[in-house]
């Protein structure tokens, strides 16, 4: 890199910057009507509130199932991202394991599978949980998602055959069997590619609409994107209430990349140096 | 001479739990192929007989159709503006995104004041689930005075409300404007994990020849991105290609069907009409389209790969 004069440096950053506060508008637009009254809100739809005023949260948290929404989305997203991370480890762990000829042909099957976009099995699938009883039920949504796994095992798989061969040979010499081997040597040397998969994943189902909006049908059973969805002809008139319900279904996701910010950069870099 | 005691033992041992292991290692793989048999193989499969059949899901009679269904699709109005839009807007997000993710990313690549915060807010549209966005976006384009842009619009130029989300060719502007917002962020930050592995070398080199920054950027930066836009341009288009909550929930499909995407065919026609057979022609089509696009990345790879031999 050339060094560059502070006159460049100082153009580059207010240019960035700009472009930055330009992306991230719509957040701030939402953030603070969030604490205006509707008519505030149409007077000045981008000042600062003039107070903190929460009355709309209390106004959204009373009226529309929040937590029970988020309670949904939690307990869908970790069984299917265990789910998928545990089948796909395995089936990893299975493959490269063997090095027949038999597993490579399984390995290009599977491969055609991540091919193959959630719209194309729909209607096969739908029909098949018509018929199981498994529509608006948020186990036929966790084994929907479970489909995740292939795209686990992808990179699972690649990941693990950076792992040096003599740790396995030395387990296998002191008698380890195969499922302590995947259990206690190969599940910890793999940590790193399960994090960031798991991210990965975890913002997919947490965000997913499309499975939801055909799946799930009492709102019981929604998921917190549905959930807001669901609840717009409730606030076509009152914005500050519906922002503000936006607002809090971004929380948890917010959080989410603010603590794995780290992982999600260094694992976008990885996947990217593989190729 | 034979191996001592203990060799013998050990390497009898090693043998001993290989093939046990042989056995074992086999029933890991089971779990990810019944996935695999049950959530694509045979649901695939099924969505390819349907399309040849007049199922309707309540008679018992099947009969076979041969492409009658595959003929229908493309004389109904509805299916060929949902394929035109979603074509249309997977290439144009897919070209404005690569076309301002380059240039963000060597930007992103300097030395500058606030560059982490930079990086945050432009990465952080990708974190929320698109239907939130598109109906944050709705509150924004919105035609009456709270909608923030037309009311800075008025005011900075006196001009009355622009339709945004309510003619045919602002709506699909606009739904391909959100996705660029959304995306831009993360695949710059993809484009940049891969600048900064460019060795400085060249760069320097390049100086000694007085090379302009021009140059440097599309001599050196851009042919050497390209490993980088392969991936950046598959994941694009066939995310692009499968985009459905976006314009749901920023147009509902509208004005008309303007904004309408194969997934919401594909969506009404298996699900709320009961056309089965069409339904699945339209699925197997789509399949066929995001195919191309996966074959068309490995020949391009494959190409690129011999070319460096």
């Amino acid at each position: 890199m050339r060094k560059s004069s502070w006159v460049t440096r100082l153009a580059v950053s207010i240019v960035m910057i700009s472009i930055a506060c330009a992306v991230a508008f719509p957040f701030y637009y939402i953030v603070v009507n969030t604490f205006k009254t509707q008519q505030q809100t149409s007077e000045s739809p981008l000042g600062l509130p003039t107070s903190w005023n929460l009355a709309n949260y209390k106004n959204v948290w009373d009226n529309i199932p929040v937590l029970h929404s988020f309670e949904n989305t939690l307990r869908v997203t970790v069984v299917s991202v265990v789910i998928m991370l545990l089948v796909g480890s395995m089936a990893a762990y299975g493959i490269v394991m063997r090095k027949t000829r038999a597993s490579k042909r399984i390995h290009v099957v599977l491969l055609l599978g991540l091919a193959v976009p959630f719209q194309v099995t729909l209607i096969p699938i739908y029909q098949f949980f018509v018929k199981v009883h498994l529509v608006d039920s948020l186990n036929g949504l966790v084994l929907i998602y479970s489909g995740g796994a292939i795209f686990c095992y992808f990179l699972i798989q690649g990941y693990m055959l950076t792992v040096p061969y003599e740790i396995i040979e030395a387990a296998r010499i002191d008698g380890c069997g195969a499922l302590r081997m995947y259990w206690g040597i190969v599940l910890p040397l793999i940590r790193p590619v399960l994090v960031t998969v798991g991210i990965f994943q975890t913002i997919w189902v947490w965000n997913d609409f499309l499975a939801p909006s055909i799946f799930l049908i009492s709102p019981s059973n929604y998921t917190v994107v549905l959930q807001v969805y669901q609840s717009v002809g409730q606030y076509t008139t009152n914005w500050p209430a519906f922002m503000t319900l936006t607002v809090l279904s971004l929380i948890p996701i917010t959080v989410f990349f603010v603590v794995m910010q780290r992982h999600i950069v260094s694992g976008l870099a990885a996947g990217a140096v593989k190729g | 001479m034979a191996a001592p005691y203990w060799q013998r033992r050990r390497l009898w041992v090693l043998e001993a739990t290989r093939r046990r292991e042989q056995v074992t290692t086999r029933l890991f793989i089971v779990p990810l192929a019944v996935i695999f048999v049950g959530l694509f193989a045979l649901p695939v499969a099924r969505s390819l007989y349907f399309s040849f059949t007049n199922f309707d899901g309540y008679s018992s009679k099947v009969a076979f159709v041969g492409f009658a269904n595959y003929t229908a699709l493309f004389s109904s109005p509805t299916i060929l503006t949902g394929l035109s839009f979603t074509l249309i807007y997977a290439l144009g997000q897919a070209l404005v995104v690569t076309i301002m993710a380059i240039p963000l990313a060597v930007a992103l690549n300097r030395r500058f004041v606030g560059r982490n915060f930079v990086r945050a807010a432009l990465f952080f549209p990708a974190v929320p689930s698109a239907a939130v966005l598109g109906l944050v976006w709705t509150f924004i384009l919105a035609p009456i005075s709270m909608g923030v842009i037309n009311s800075a619009l008025g005011a900075a130029f006196g001009v009355g409300p622009v339709p945004w989300l309510s003619t045919d060719l602002l709506a699909r502007l606009s739904v391909i404007g959100v996705g660029v917002w959304s995306q831009v962020g993360w695949h710059a930050m993809l484009y940049l994990a891969y600048l900064q592995s460019i060795p400085a070398d060249y760069y320097d080199a390049a100086d000694v020849d007085g090379a302009s920054n021009v140059q440097r950027f599309f001599r050196i930066t851009v042919p050497l991105l390209a490993p980088a836009m392969t991936v950046s341009l598959v994941l694009l288009v066939v995310f692009g290609l499968q985009v459905y909550a976006l314009p749901l929930a920023l147009t509902a499909g509208g004005p008309g069907y303007a904004t309408y995407t194969i997934s919401q065919n594909i969506i009404q026609l298996g699900i709320s009409n009961a056309q089965y057979g069409q339904g699945a022609a339209l699925s197997i089509l789509f399949l066929i389209m995001v195919a191309i696009v996966l074959l068309a990345q490995v020949t391009v790879l494959r190409r690129r790969e011999a070319r460096l031999r």
